[in-house]
């Protein structure tokens, strides 16, 4: 299985978070995972939505200490 | 299935009117909506070729956090809604004759698809849903 890729988006204001995640989804392959991780309170709903928007996966959601992590598997 | 094209006519100068008209258009983008800006005005004042951040943008209520907290530049994120979406910006073809510009020379390098007449962008608008800042 090939390693996650993590992207630590912390202190970056909407939309920057999301913009990071699509800009390395784009270069990612299908089936890879990124896990983001947002201080931005909305990236925790507004990551979500998008995956469910334009067909990418969300396998898991987790709030931690100051910051949410998304994972994200590329399913297109 | 497709979505309704976004179109976003922004007139106003002021740094949150285009954050959030730079936020719209980004995010509906890269939501696989296509979206067609339309820069008149003020707002085309910002984006004159040469301009650092600094000089860019003003007023409004936020415009002093923006500037200090790390948010996102809006030039750059009409780049990124460009870049990962499909994202067309236009550039009003009177207000760039009053400035005797021209969009190859006067604007942001690499983000207007050329000057538009009102006329034809509202036409086009027509086949979507239009909102204006």
């Amino acid at each position: 299985m090939a390693e996650r890729q993590k992207i630590d988006a912390r202190g970056a204001f909407c939309p920057g978070p999301l913009m990071e995640l699509i800009a390395a989804l784009k270069l990612s392959s299908i089936g890879e995972e990124i896990d983001i991780w947002s201080s931005d309170k909305g990236s925790a709903s507004d990551i979500p939505a998008w995956c469910a928007k334009v067909g990418h996966q969300v396998v898991e959601t987790s709030e931690h200490e100051g910051y949410w992590s998304v994972v994200v598997r590329k399913a297109k | 299935m497709s979505s309704k094209p976004l179109y976003l006519m922004l007139c106003s100068g002021e740094h949150e009117k285009i954050q959030l008209a730079a936020m719209v258009a980004s995010v509906a983008a890269v939501s696989d909506r296509p979206v067609e800006v339309f820069v008149t005005m003020n707002a085309v004042l910002a984006f004159e070729r040469g301009k650092i951040p600094a000089e860019r943008y003003q007023g409004g209520h936020f415009h002093e956090m923006f500037k200090t907290a790390n948010v996102p530049d809006a030039v750059e994120l009409f780049g990124q809604g460009k870049m990962l979406g499909e994202l067309k910006m236009w550039a009003c073809s009177m207000v760039l004759d009053l400035k005797h510009w021209e969009c190859e020379t006067h604007l942001t390098e690499d983000l207007f698809d050329g000057p538009m007449g009102l006329a034809k962008f509202l036409a086009d608008a027509e086949m979507g849903e239009l909102i204006t800042i």
